[in-house]
């Protein structure tokens, strides 16, 4: 009768299977075993399987450490195998299955994962790179009060870019001690295309400051894309480099969002000064070719100038019911 | 050399009898003012030491002492936490309830209890001529009551509330201090030093419009009476401001507004004598040289506007923008005010072409409004002009102390009034 052995980890990830077609099996340390075991804690013979003619039965052949049922508090003597029971001996799991265990359906490949491939490609990726390291060069010499030579911004550029690759590094670094595949390229193709997103969704955000006047939220609500982007990138970055499940790859990926954004938010708030004397106002402006929108009258600014006196008013008038 | 020797003698000895001539008449006056005069003191009352000092002077027989708003404004701020007290000529030392205040002129009418007439000082009926002598009475530093000499050099030009332009060292602690001619009579009270010589006094006929009103009527409440002045004398400014001309003054390739006042005073720079700078850059400050102290952390009553003109020369359009981006980021209010005067600004910014003339720009609007005077508010208005490629135009101004349509009007005035050449 065929019968499948699986070593297991203690978070119940495969490390050895073995398919045997014989009616009496030997587990433990010693070479005589069918399957050997090197687990220290783990007697020369251990462990036996014996098929009755109807079912399996496990007996321990007297180990001085024992051999339970996963959370069984005896030592297994002729207990009779159901199909996945899973057996500590020593410091090892075995999981026993029948030929005909059920198993989960077949998964397809996701959408993302051809995505993912484009962005793995080389030419794709060093595209991504070369178009961020320009960005981040290109800023560097937009913000700077002298005049610029080429060389002095490519210092920048570079470092930036170097920087902004530790993150990919990192997952991949995880993912390879988490003993799956590094795939240092795909994270890197990934994070840059989205870095790059990011920089879009920047120009966007300035566009949109520029253009709209205070008295249309739009702003506001535009600063959810950075997070909305974030999030995308994580979870990718997690089903790239660990095999979980959906709703746990979901739940890594919106931690650490909130993690990045939520910290950031704290850290503003801490240092959020009691009281502050200076004005807090929007000073986008961008060049003329970026308006899109018509503009304002005086009128229309002073009506909304006027609401702001109100608000004021309101604000102090609360503030001294708090006193009281 | 014989005869510069003489000379020099001859000028000396002139020199010494000029001055010992003051000092006998300085000495005759200190005599008889002397009873009249005292040292004001703000006393803390939890360390019972005082706190701050200034002078005063008696101006009636039933004990009103006048003095400066300055001096005693911890007092009219916190009115548990000080209280007043005098020091006269013979060490006494009593305290003073505070009547009336002017804000706007710096003076403040205290009273000392009395059961007799005492001598006071007498205002004087008319104004002193140009170069005619004056003594100013105080107690600077602390160092005991002392009189200074100088002379009267008329009203100071360009100021919208009156003060005279005093040649002789007025030092802090003569504040509230009175300042007599020849005939012992009050003219003006020691207000404020520019340094070297140069001190401001508040002229007498504000003491006595001051004097005269509490006659009439003694404010009820303090707060409320330091309230209608502030509204009162910015209303009275603004109102000034937006009847005078304002005329189109041309700043290289933009018509700003000059108000055609005295009382604001403008001021210009440029970065032209450098070379190397990426765009050229010049700015026209104008503002009111004169403030409103209303405790050492709060000032307000100033305007402020500036505009300021910038050119790319060899320069992306891009760059140029991110330049002048930077410029417009950090603009502030140009009065102090702490957390328990004022609110936090709120602001508001929109794109904004005024229908009569030919310029499109990013407007801000800020203000916040004062705890203790709920019908004044600071303002703050920035706008950046963004229909050129190379060329841009900062215009801005601060108001502190308005109330809610004067700043409005003042705003639309000014929005209309800037403009590309």
């Amino acid at each position: 009768m065929e019968i499948i052995i699986e070593e297991i980890s203690r978070d119940h990830k495969l490390i050895s299977r073995h398919k045997i077609n014989k009616n009496s099996i030997y587990l433990g340390r010693s070479y005589q075993n069918d399957i050997i075991l090197p687990d220290p804690h783990i007697c020369p013979e251990h462990l036996h399987l014996i098929f009755n003619g109807e079912n399996w039965l496990i007996e321990d052949q007297g180990s001085i450490n024992g051999s339970y049922l996963e959370d069984g508090k005896t030592s297994v003597r002729n207990h009779m195998i159901n199909s996945g029971d899973i057996f500590s001996i020593g410091k090892s799991l075995i999981r026993i299955v029948y030929t005909d265990h059920p198993i989960e359906e077949t998964i397809q490949l996701s959408t993302f994962e051809s995505l993912i491939n484009i962005m793995r490609h080389p030419l794709v990726l060093t595209f991504n790179i070369v178009l961020f390291a320009f960005v981040s060069g290109y800023i560097f010499y937009l913000n700077k009060l002298t005049e610029t030579t080429f060389s002095q911004f490519l210092a920048p550029a570079i470092g930036m870019t170097l920087i902004f690759a530790i993150w990919p590094a990192i997952v991949a670094l995880a993912s390879h001690f988490n003993k799956h595949e590094a795939r240092i390229m795909t994270q890197l193709g990934i994070s840059f295309a989205f870095f790059n997103l990011l920089w879009i969704s920047d120009i966007l955000d300035n566009i949109i400051n520029f253009n709209f006047s205070s008295s249309w939220p739009v702003s506001d609500l535009y600063s959810l894309i950075p997070m909305v982007l974030a999030f995308c990138l994580f979870w990718l970055n997690s089903s790239i480099g660990f095999h979980m499940g959906e709703r746990r790859q979901l739940i890594v990926a919106a931690g650490i969002t909130v993690l990045f954004f939520g910290g950031s938010y704290l850290v503003k708030i801490t240092n959020k000064p009691e009281f502050s004397a200076m004005p807090n106002y929007n000073a986008t402006i961008m060049p003329p070719n970026f308006m899109f929108l018509p503009s304002s009258d005086v009128d229309e600014f002073l009506l909304n100038s006027e609401k702001l006196f109100t608000k004021v008013e309101k604000e102090i008038a609360k503030e001294k019911k708090k006193e009281e | 050399m014989k005869g510069f020797i003489t000379l020099a003698l001859v000028l000396a000895s002139s020199l010494f009898s000029h001055i010992s001539v003051a000092v006998e008449q300085a000495k005759e006056i200190f005599k008889q003012l002397a009873p009249s005069l005292y040292q004001i003191r703000l006393i803390d009352k939890a360390s019972g030491e005082k706190s701050s000092i200034g002078s005063g002077f008696q101006i009636s027989s039933n004990g009103i002492i006048a003095t400066n708003y300055h001096v005693i404004s911890g007092f009219a701020n916190h009115p548990k936490k000080y209280r007043i007290e005098y020091l006269d000529h013979l060490g006494n030392k009593d305290e003073l309830t505070l009547q009336s205040v002017d804000v706007i002129n710096d003076l403040a009418l205290v009273k000392r209890s009395t059961k007799v007439d005492m001598p006071f000082f007498k205002l004087t009926q008319q104004i002193p001529m140009k170069g005619q002598e004056l003594f100013s009475l105080g107690n600077p530093h602390d160092l005991g009551m002392i009189v200074v000499p100088g002379t009267y050099n008329g009203l100071k030009k360009e100021s919208f509330n009156d003060r005279i332009h005093f040649t002789g060292s007025v030092n802090s602690g003569m504040s509230g201090g009175p300042v007599v001619n020849v005939q012992n009579e009050v003219v003006g009270i020691n207000v404020a030093t520019s340094g070297n010589q140069i001190g401001f006094l508040v002229p007498h006929e504000k003491l006595v419009a001051l004097y005269k009103s509490f006659q009439r009527e003694p404010p009820s409440n303090i707060q409320q009476q330091m309230s209608e002045q502030l509204s009162q004398n910015q209303n009275k400014l603004i109102n000034s401001l937006l009847n005078s001309p304002w005329k189109n003054k041309v700043l290289e390739n933009a018509i700003i507004p000059a108000i055609d006042v005295s009382y604001i005073r403008c001021w210009g720079d440029s970065n032209a004598d450098k070379t190397n700078a990426l765009f050229f850059a010049a700015v026209a400050n104008c503002s009111l040289d004169e403030n409103t102290y209303l405790s050492s952390r709060f000032f307000t009553g100033s305007i402020e506007m500036e505009f300021r003109y910038m050119q790319a020369k060899e320069l992306s359009t891009n760059k140029f923008y991110r330049l002048y981006e930077q410029q417009i980021q950090r603009a502030g209010p140009n009065n102090k005010a702490g957390k328990e005067d004022v609110s936090e600004y709120q602001c508001q910014h929109d794109i904004v072409m005024p229908s009569n003339r030919e310029i499109n720009n990013k407007s801000i609007f800020c203000t916040r409004g004062y705890k203790k005077f709920p019908q004044l508010f600071d303002v703050l208005f920035l706008s950046a002009s963004i229909d050129k490629d190379k060329q841009a135009l900062i215009s801005h101004f601060t108001i502190s102390g308005i109330e809610q349509s004067p700043a409005l009007a003042f705003t639309r005035k000014f929005m209309e009034s800037v403009a590309w050449k």
